[in-house]
């Protein structure tokens, strides 16, 4: 007789994974915070952070809580909106390589912003990420509209987002022909730049964030039906189509929100789930915790690099993300074992 | 009991079932057969809940339609297999209902161990949905369905694109529900297997029902015949057992080369 005791099956759920993500990511922004053009060690940061005695002074303080804290928990939390938005979009769409940007955010946030560099007659850095984000929500609710109000098909969906995409793409050009002064601004956005973090920015992108990614990790473990048939899930005591409208409209406002402050940062959303996936062998929304946390020490990683390769010179982090993200992407494609 | 009154339902303006009046008995296995298009799978996610219709469908004296209530399972004929899902996680998801949606419990876990043994995939919880055979998904989907503990289950060609062993294998997991006092439906291909394993048949022909009843009357009922555009015969083995064939000689008005004068 087989031994058929329930502990041979194995746990599903695990806590452990998503401690050491956000042991891993404490980690990661101590080191960002640390490193730079004037070096600040670890206790001096620790001490500063708390508090305590031996903090730091005068300039360095206002460099460690300023400039670099603000930077380092922005690029967190936009590296926790696109994995973790990336990881809802593949459940969603059925597709391993569907990316946050998929259904117009992308594009419809680029036109936003190329527009506050073109129309905006003031302070265009102030208006910009309202432009971007009432961008990008309008190309996604366009695309709801078009593949058939709320009730459609994943795939369906998917082809309007394409084509609502490649529309904002063509107005975004044109206008770019028209005004030759906005491409060197809007280029550098599409990058995408971390370089106007500020507390004040950390503090709105927080808030929308927080959010929907909150929302987005109440509803994960229900997640797990929306990758089975509709009828499947209805049995299951799901309703696929409400819960597929409340998982990509947060997973749209999160990375709206996260365009909007920092431009287009590519492959976070693909690379990221995909690599926590094979290396705890889950299903993505079972570790949607730790996909967010990885998400956000890859980006902290990733502006590390941006400020320091070519100090004093910045790079621009999309570079970053897609030099470690094209490969990575080859390489998912071509191990079926990832992709399947 | 399962009782159908005037069902009618439409999409896009056409009708797919038209005016439908059949009762399911609990506890019994009710095969649909019929051509294709005749609406078979259409009257079988109908009674999941999940189409609109006109006229009532009531499981146990309330409406079917997006009640949530019930406790049905639906096996369907194709299958989104998702990526990266391990079978024991496939398996486990047909507990959500009774256990909530990523709670484990140990009697859900007991179960779904109970569930995998009978269904011949111990041992295999391990590997992904995605890499099973044909044969092992279905006893999966199957699976999963068990693991429900259902009152009703619907089968939607559970058996094809299965050889002949995998097609035995899969019935009897099923047949072993009636145990259990779970009503069974479920549309079938072969005739030959539907009056072997169901004690009702229900032929369906462009959206109506045109006969049901017990298995042994309504296999040789001229009526069967006709549904099937007088394509199949019926034999029947020594035994007493039922062999529905197609008629190889049989051409349609259609089908029969037109000669010239």
């Amino acid at each position: 007789m087989i031994s058929q005791s329930a502990p041979s099956i194995g746990r599903m759920w695990s806590w452990k994974i998503t401690a050491s993500s956000i042991v891993i990511l404490l980690f990661v922004a101590l080191l960002a915070i640390s490193f730079g053009p004037v070096e600040i060690g670890f206790p001096k940061i620790l001490r500063t952070l708390l508090g305590l005695p031996g903090a730091a002074t005068g300039q360095e303080r206002t460099l460690l809580l300023d400039l670099r804290l603000p930077r380092v928990l922005l690029a967190a939390l936009v590296g926790a909106a696109l994995a973790t938005s990336g990881a809802v979009y593949q459940t969603v769409f059925r597709n391993p390589l569907a990316d946050p940007y998929l259904l117009g955010t992308a594009a419809g946030a680029g036109l936003g912003a190329t527009l506050a560099f073109t129309v905006v007659a003031g302070d265009v850095y102030a208006l910009l990420p309202i432009f971007s984000f009432v961008g990008g929500i309008l190309a996604v609710l366009t695309s709801f509209f078009i593949s058939g109000r709320f009730q459609a098909e994943p795939n369906t969906l998917l082809l309007s987002g394409i084509a609502v995409g490649s529309f904002a793409t063509a107005i975004q050009t044109y206008l770019q022909q028209r005004n030759s002064n906005a491409l060197r601004p809007v280029y550098s956005w599409i990058l995408g730049e971390l370089t106007a973090a500020s507390w004040q920015v950390v503090g709105w992108s927080s808030f929308y964030i927080v959010f929907s990614l909150a929302v987005l990790i109440f509803i994960s473990k229900k997640l797990d039906g929306l990758m089975l048939s509709d009828e499947e899930s209805f049995s299951l005591g799901i309703n696929p189509q409400q819960l597929r409208i409340i998982a990509v409209a947060a997973a749209t406002l999160a990375t709206a929100t996260a365009v909007s402050a920092s431009g287009l940062i590519g492959f976070v959303g693909i690379v990221v789930p995909h690599l926590v996936r094979g290396l705890t062998h889950r299903v993505t929304n079972r570790s949607l915790t730790a996909i967010a946390f990885a998400g956000a020490s890859f980006l902290v990683l990733a502006d590390l690099g941006a400020r320091t390769l070519l100090s004093p010179a910045e790079l621009p982090i999309g570079v970053i993300t897609a030099f470690v993200g094209a490969p990575f992407f080859l390489f998912v494609l071509r191990a079926k074992r990832l992709a399947n | 009991m399962i009782s159908i009154e005037d069902l009618t339902v439409r999409f896009d303006g056409q009708d797919i079932l038209t005016d439908i009046n059949l009762t399911i008995e609990t506890g019994k296995w009710t095969c649909l057969v019929g051509p294709n298009g005749a609406g078979k799978t259409t009257l079988l996610k109908t009674l999941l809940g999940v189409y609109q219709y006109s006229g009532s469908i009531k499981d146990k004296g309330f409406e079917v339609y997006q009640n949530q209530e019930r406790n049905v399972a639906f096996v369907p004929q194709h299958p989104h297999i998702p990526t990266g899902m391990t079978v024991m996680e496939y398996v486990m998801l047909g507990r959500a209902k009774k256990d909530g949606w990523g709670r484990e419990t140990r009697v859900g876990r007991d179960f779904v161990a109970q569930v995998l043994t009978q269904t011949q995939l111990f041992g295999m919880q391990h590997r992904f949905v995605a890499q099973l055979s044909g044969g092992e998904m279905q006893r999966a989907l199957i699976a999963r369905a068990l693991a429900q503990e259902p009152n009703l289950i619907l089968l939607d060609e559970p058996t094809s694109a299965l050889d002949l062993h995998h097609q035995i294998s899969v019935l009897n997991n099923i047949e072993i529900l009636k145990e259990h006092g779970v009503t069974i439906l479920s549309t079938m291909h072969d005739i030959t297997l539907a009056a072997m394993y169901a004690e009702n048949i229900v032929v369906m022909l462009d959206g109506r029902v045109t006969l049901a009843g017990s298995a042994s009357n309504v296999i040789h009922s001229p009526e069967l015949r006709k549904a099937f555009d007088d394509r199949i015969n019926v034999y029947t083995l020594d035994g007493g057992r039922p062999v529905i064939m197609a008629n190889k000689d049989y051409l349609s008005e259609r089908e029969r080369p037109q000669t010239e004068v």
